[in-house]
């Protein structure tokens, strides 16, 4: 695309960019379009209930008992999914880092099966799962007589929890272990030979030499899980629908309800507003040790 | 890191974690091809016998299930081509060009990918409903759009960065301008990346339930997720059919996964990894 002369004769001004802007100008369109606009409008419908008052909403939201309630589902549900999933995604990503024949077929299970079933496809195979009277967890429990008679999983508040988050961690895990065995596999053959040749066993060998090897993407990981935490919709929705009596209500849950439930949009764009504004401060951690680490390389 | 390789132990522990992490879809799957009497059987009937269709069949005949298989369809491909339409040529200017506000942009394509969903629910449905896009599946496709357009764009910026510099600026000295450079020569190489990103988008829409259910009023323009939704809990479950319906709607999705995992790390763990 050849420059316009015109611009050739402003100072500063270089050709190049102007083909680059033509380029990023329909994205650039869209972000404003379809992410700033909705996002600052959102804002705005939050900021006053129709025949209200400024900051009603969030005054009301703020005090009221179930928004206390509501903060410490969130904290468990992301705590524990995230936790749950670092554990499992990095003892998985160890496993499959060994060399075994057949690697692939083990990969496409453990890596890939979760990943794709879709969201509502996860949720009702859990809900299945955890059923009280026709489950395969009561069964197992019944038939091994750990318990004895059956569990109602979803039906009180500390089991519910509990389900969610197990469910969570087996559709979200498979995402973090590949982000771990990628790094895995980015470690020197150099290093891990060498403390090998030093002696080091394996557990010395993964805390001193790998652990810290990891422990960056460790920690971008792990951010990114707790984002995507506490977006996360479609399973409690499904399998809960926030019950039994709010315990599994998560921010985004609620904000949902008070939208498309109760009709309320100024009170659901309130929540969602809190909502993103911790995501932001979490996004905004990882895009500054992201491009921090870019800029480094 | 080389690998060791493995032994017994390696092995035993390898099938043991596939075979907890394949049964919840296995057990869904073992489900959808039993009679009610066996789903509902106590204590548990753990293989169908006999095997049935049966749920299959009223899923497609009784619940009209290609009708939100198509919608599915037109909204997940309406969704990919338009990712890539948009995406293709921002990621290109980005890894080939300098320019001010570049920093700017880039750091906000990062950031908009992590954005959740339910901030934007309530805008996008006075939106849709101002110009008359509420329940039909271009507003769908509009509103999946900025969850899919920034990921895209991050995504095939890694694979025009894998092309050598030294092909283009070849292009380039036999008199090619930047723009057939970036037609002739880069945007060829990275066709079978665009694909996987395509998908990637693709699969977003296949399974997203909160917009869809949200937006699709209308029986006739819901798409899968928003079908399954509702064999949920209205009353009793109708697991049989819910089962049959999301066996379907997961082996697309699955197949496409397994073929292209390695673009979609690829793509990912550029992300998290590079530096």
């Amino acid at each position: 695309m050849r420059s316009p002369a015109y611009a050739e004769k402003t100072r500063g001004w270089r050709p190049e960019w102007s083909t680059a802007y033509v380029m990023v100008l329909p994205f650039v369109l869209v972000l404003a379009g379809l992410i700033a606009y909705p996002i600052a409008w959102n804002i705005a419908i939050s900021l006053r209930p129709e025949g209200g008052r400024l900051l009603d909403n969030y005054r009301q939201i703020l005090s009221d008992p179930l928004f206390a309630y509501v903060t410490g589902n969130t904290l468990m549900w992301t705590a524990g999914s995230v936790t749950l999933q670092f554990l499992a995604g990095l003892g998985i990503a160890l496993l499959l880092n060994r060399g075994a024949k057949g690697r692939a077929v083990f990969r496409a299970i453990i890596l890939v099966l979760p990943w794709a079933t879709p969201d509502i496809v996860a949720a009702v195979a859990w809900k299945w799962l955890y059923n009280e009277l026709y489950g395969v967890f009561n069964d197992l429990l019944l038939r091994f007589h750990l318990i004895g008679y059956p569990i109602a999983w979803l039906g009180d508040p500390y089991l519910a929890r509990l389900s969610v988050i197990n469910a969570n961690t087996w559709k979200g895990f498979s995402l973090s272990a590949m982000f771990y065995l990628a790094a895995l596999q980015g470690v020197p053959d150099e290093i891990t030979e060498a403390a090998r040749v030093d002696g080091a066993g394996r557990w010395s060998t993964f805390r001193y030499v790998l652990l810290p090897y990891l422990w960056p993407t460790i920690v971008v990981t792990v951010v990114l899980t707790i984002i995507f935490t506490i977006n996360y919709f479609p399973l409690i929705y499904i399998m809960t629908g926030g019950g039994p009596a709010e315990a599994t209500e998560t921010y985004v849950t609620w904000a949902y309800r008070l939208g498309f439930t109760f009709l309320d949009f100024s009170k659901s764009a309130t929540v969602s507003t809190l909502t993103f504004l911790i995501i932001l401060a979490f996004a905004s951690y990882y895009t500054w040790q992201f491009t921090k680490r870019q800029e480094a390389a | 890191m080389r690998a060791r390789s493995g032994g017994v132990g390696t092995y035993g522990l390898l099938v043991f974690v596939s075979a907890v992490v394949a049964f919840p879809f296995l057990w869904l799957l073992l489900t959808s091809l039993k009679t009610y009497p066996q789903i509902y059987a106590f204590p548990i009937a753990y293989l169908p016998r006999p095997m049935t269709g049966e749920h299959y069949e009223n899923v497609v005949v009784q619940h009209n299930f290609v009708r939100y298989f198509l919608n599915s369809a037109i909204v997940s491909v309406g969704t990919g081509l338009l990712s890539v339409a948009l995406g293709v040529l921002p990621a290109y200017a980005f890894t080939r060009f300098r320019f001010p506000g570049k920093r700017g942009l880039f750091i906000t394509v990062i950031l908009c990918q992590m954005f959740p969903q339910i901030v934007f629910i309530v805008p996008f449905f006075i939106l849709l409903k101002a110009i008359g896009l509420i329940d039909t599946l271009p507003g769908v496709v509009i509103a999946y759009l900025p969850f899919t357009a920034p990921i895209t764009v991050w995504f095939t910026a890694n694979f025009f960065s894998d092309i050598p510099l030294e092909l283009e600026e070849a292009a380039r000295i036999d008199g090619c301008n930047r723009f057939q450079v970036f037609s002739r020569v880069a945007l060829p190489l990275v066709l079978p990346g665009l694909a996987a990103v395509a998908i990637y988008a693709f699969l977003f829409a296949w399974g997203e339930l909160m917009f869809a259910l949200s937006f699709l009023p209308s029986q006739d323009k819901q798409t899968v997720p928003v079908l399954l939704s509702l064999f949920v809990g209205q009353y009793n479950t109708r697991w049989g059919e819910l089962f049959a319906g999301s066996v379907t709607a997961t082996i697309p999705a699955l197949v496409m996964f397994v073929v292209l995992q390695s673009y979609f790390v690829r793509g990912l763990t550029a992300g998290a990894l590079k530096g």
